[in-house]
């Protein structure tokens, strides 16, 4: 009974957040021809006590927050349930589908925070909603469109999931959710195109064009449009990880069973590992889009890494930093649960070496402002030493570093209860062992090697860097997968026997990947400055200005907080439809 | 217990991420602002357009923001008060507004603290006499009172048409003298000479080509050296128009050569 209380909820509101996004769309989209028609509209319109700016900052980003759970949430969904089908692990498939339920409340939600952005659009930015509604119209309809599939997919994909659970209806089941996935991506697709145009408009697009004679597709598969949809991509598999990590965590902390503490300790890993995967990825993602930046306007990609965003960089080292020692450490406890996992015990500290000395080195600034005395005692305008570890050669090597050991973590938490069987596998360690080697090597080398060169010179190394690290991690990871294949058990992994304090550790993985979101988000829309669209469109409103750092904190911080508050409200109601069910597993 | 717990864990999290980001140095995106006053231009117009130069494209603040680097303009210095309460005691028989005027045409005029700081890095050459003069307007403001007239602005454009202020600010062809007059060594250093602010000269032959050099002189803020990414803008934008042809390929010359 409580399950199909629930699942009439979820049906109400999904057909609600339909209707929502139907109805504001249509009203946006028919709003502005009437808006030209005849007489002057305003440009810019007011929001009570904390302005117009920040009512659609906190619009957009709670909008954004919960459109990267939905979109990330079904990547991992649907692998764990092809996992559950062809690997045979039942458990799995529960995953997927409790990975599933939560969904349904969360597009909901990230339905009604897009209804109230483009509310706050149409009425407090008039201006700008007619001229990108002009040049887009024909992508919004289509968005809408593909939002109606993605819903009803999503309903077809988790209310059928009891009925077609078996043989050939099962597959197709799993079609269904890579359908979602599909649809979910062409919408992000779709949006996405929207914010880089306001970032990257063509090059023939001036102050002058009309909106109506900007070529859609030139506009829609602007300079930018393609590295922010693969960096998104993978930023919303990290962020889904995080946040489901962080509900297994909760869930742990509150389970009243041994049976419940396990599953919930096995979800958070899951959960985990899912978000330090892509989070190893997602630097190669957003060096291409930076890369992507400077091609499009090199005076936009110094004001990124220099000008008036320098000091944001020191800022994400250090959320970074806590994301790499967060998760490391998450899985160091972990290894107390496995049988044979003290083997690597006396790895952890040196690893933990490594990586604080690259949080450090990332974290330091190449310069800051001095006074006449500062810069006399360190000699000149850069610190002798720290302003040696303040260059890209040494943050490059720092990074790659911190991957490499991060990786390493993970080889080790996955071998530490097996013994392999293969004839080859002293080879293979061996080799795994001489990859890791050499990747470190090239890392090093073209660090060091970068300071002996001119710049233009330098920058290329960070490629050979990259190339080195991805290459470890593919190769090693090949040869794991052959050389565990049959491999004996140590013991098994003792699931649910883990110390609260790692529990915790999820929830600031949680918390630091969602700031770390919101921060990246201000970078990419203040580096318009005071443009609305690059060159073409003017901000001419009272808040044209790009606010500093600390006050762009604080509204991320505010929006977090909301964010993780709505989704702690879904998360209970979630469990509102379970307790009676425990109560009689406990009963019983 | 455990939700407050969560709680706790949440909200420190945030609330130390929120402090770091409080603490670093809070640097605005300002505007650029176009100035251009008429002939009935009023004092409040005046102030207002200086502030905004004052913290935003004429970068005051870079020094005078920082207690050590430059006197404060804005609050007391050496117990005499603001700059508007304090300027027209600098020199004898000098009003306030003649003596910042000055002191922003020509920099090394006055150097305020008895060798305790630098000679100001200001080119005027890059300001209309509007806002040169609304400049003083907004020092004047802070404590003392707004003595800058339209009549000040129209006879300085005036002046600056009839006399044409822009060109060659030197007909030198001797490389250091050339910088020298364009206040490079404001910023750059070359042996003895300069301040360290900017990427020094020296070296500069192997760590850029001639070509780079040129585009840098006649474009000098598309792009900056790496790691002085937070002084782009701080060039003169229309360096190129202070020098000639020949000129300029005598500094491009001279700097490639800089081993």
């Amino acid at each position: 009974m409580p399950e199909r209380r629930l699942d009439a909820a979820d049906r109400s509101l999904g057909l609600l957040s339909i209707g929502i996004l139907l109805a504001v769309v249509g009203l946006a989209l028919t709003a502005e021809p009437v808006l030209s028609q005849g007489y002057a509209a305003r440009e810019y319109g007011d929001f009570p006590v904390i302005g117009s700016r920040a009512a659609i900052w906190i619009a957009a980003q709670l909008h954004l927050f919960f459109a990267a759970f939905v979109l990330g949430v079904p990547m991992f969904a649907v692998v764990a349930e092809a996992i559950g089908i062809y690997g045979g692990e039942e458990r799995y498939d529960k995953l997927a589908k409790e990975f599933t339920r939560l969904l349904l409340v969360s597009y909901s939600a990230t339905a009604i925070w897009g209804a109230i952005l483009v509310f706050g659009l149409i009425t407090l930015y008039p201006r700008v909603w007619g001229y990108l509604a002009e040049v887009f119209e024909v992508s919004m309809w289509a968005y809408v469109g593909l939002f109606f599939f993605e819903s009803f997919t999503l309903y077809l994909y988790y209310y059928g999931w009891d009925r077609w659970k078996k043989g050939r209806a099962k597959r197709v089941h799993l079609g269904l959710g890579i359908l979602l996935n599909l649809w979910g991506t062409a919408v992000m697709f779709i949006a996405n195109s929207w914010l880089t145009y306001m970032m990257s408009p063509p090059a023939d697009v001036t102050p002058d064009t009309a909106p109506a004679m900007v070529q859609f597709w030139s506009a829609f598969a602007n300079a930018t449009w393609m590295p922010i949809n693969i960096h998104r991509l993978i930023a919303n598999v990290v962020f889904g990880g995080a946040i489901v990590g962080a509900y297994a965590a909760y869930r742990f902390l509150s389970s009243e069973t041994d049976e419940e503490r396990a599953h919930y300790d096995w979800m958070g890993y899951v959960g985990n590992v899912i978000a330090i995967s892509a989070l190893i990825v997602l630097p190669f993602a957003g060096y291409w889009l930076g890369r992507e930046i400077y091609e499009f306007n090199q005076q936009m990609g110094t004001t990124m890494m220099g000008g008036f965003m320098s000091w944001l960089w020191v800022v994400q080292a250090v959320l970074i930093g806590v994301l790499f020692l967060t998760g490391n450490y998450y899985l160091w406890v972990g290894m107390g649960r496995i049988p044979g996992a003290e083997r690597f015990k006396p790895y952890t500290k040196w690893m933990l070496v490594v990586l604080v000395l690259g949080v450090i080195v990332w974290a330091t600034p190449r310069n800051m402002i001095a006074n006449r005395d500062e810069i006399t005692a360190m000699g000149g305008q850069f610190h002798p030493f720290l302003g040696v570890l303040g260059v890209m050669s040494a943050k490059n090597t720092a990074v790659n570093l911190m991957i490499l050991t991060t990786f390493l973590s993970f080889l080790l938490y996955r071998r530490a209860n097996k013994r392999p069987v293969v004839a080859w596998a002293r080879r293979g360690t061996t080799i795994q062992g001489a990859l890791f080697v050499i990747s470190a090597t090239v890392v090093l080398f073209y660090g060091v090697y970068g300071y002996f060169v001119p710049a233009i010179v330098r920058i290329g190394f960070s490629v050979y860097q990259v190339i080195a690290v991805l290459t470890t991690i593919v190769g090693v990871v090949a040869i794991d997968i052959a050389m565990m294949r049959g491999a004996e058990s140590r013991g098994a992994i003792r699931w649910g026997q883990m110390p609260e304090r790692s529990q915790y550790a999820l929830f600031i993985l949680g918390v630091t990947f969602t700031w770390l979101m919101g921060l990246m988000g201000f970078a990419r829309s203040g580096l318009r400055q005071h443009w609305h669209v690059f060159e073409v469109m003017r901000d001419t409103s009272v808040d044209a200005a790009t606010p500093a750092l600390g006050y762009a904190s604080t509204i991320i911080s505010v929006c977090v907080l909301i964010f993780l508050g709505l989704v702690a409200f879904i998360f209970w109601v979630g469990t509102l439809a379970e307790e009676p069910v425990i109560r009689k597993k406990v009963a019983g | 217990m455990t939700n407050l717990k969560v709680l706790a864990v949440v909200l420190a999290t945030l609330g130390v991420y929120t402090w770091v980001a409080n603490s670093i140095p809070q640097i605005e995106s300002a505007v650029p602002v176009e100035v251009s006053f008429s002939a009935d231009v009023t004092e409040e117009e005046l102030v207002t357009a200086g502030e905004q130069l004052y913290y935003g494209g004429a970068g005051c603040v870079t020094c005078h923001g920082l207690e050590d680097r430059a006197p404060n303009l804005l609050a007391d210095y050496a117990g005499e008060g603001p700059i508007g309460l304090r300027c027209a005691t600098r020199v004898e028989g000098q009003d306030c507004k003649t003596y910042l005027y000055e002191s922003l045409v020509d920099p090394s005029a006055y150097v305020v603290g008895g060798g305790t700081f630098d000679p100001m890095v200001f080119a005027a050459i890059l300001y209309s006499p509007a806002q040169l003069w609304a400049l003083v307007a907004y020092l004047e403001a802070q404590g003392g009172n707004v003595t800058v007239t339209a009549e000040d602005v129209v006879l300085a454009e005036e002046t600056a048409t009839t006399t044409g202020a822009a060109g060659p600010v030197t007909a030198s062809t001797d490389p250091v003298e050339i910088m020298r007059n364009t206040l490079c060594f404001g910023c750059h250093q070359l042996g003895d000479e300069g301040v360290e602010v900017g990427p020094p000269f020296e070296g500069m032959g192997s760590r850029l080509d001639s070509d780079y050099i040129r585009r840098s002189i006649l474009d000098p803020n598309r792009e900056a050296a790496e790691g002085y990414e937070h002084l782009l803008g701080s060039m003169p934008p229309n360096l190129a128009d202070m020098l000639t042809a020949r000129q300029l390929e005598i500094l491009v010359e001279f700097l490639s050569g800089q081993e």
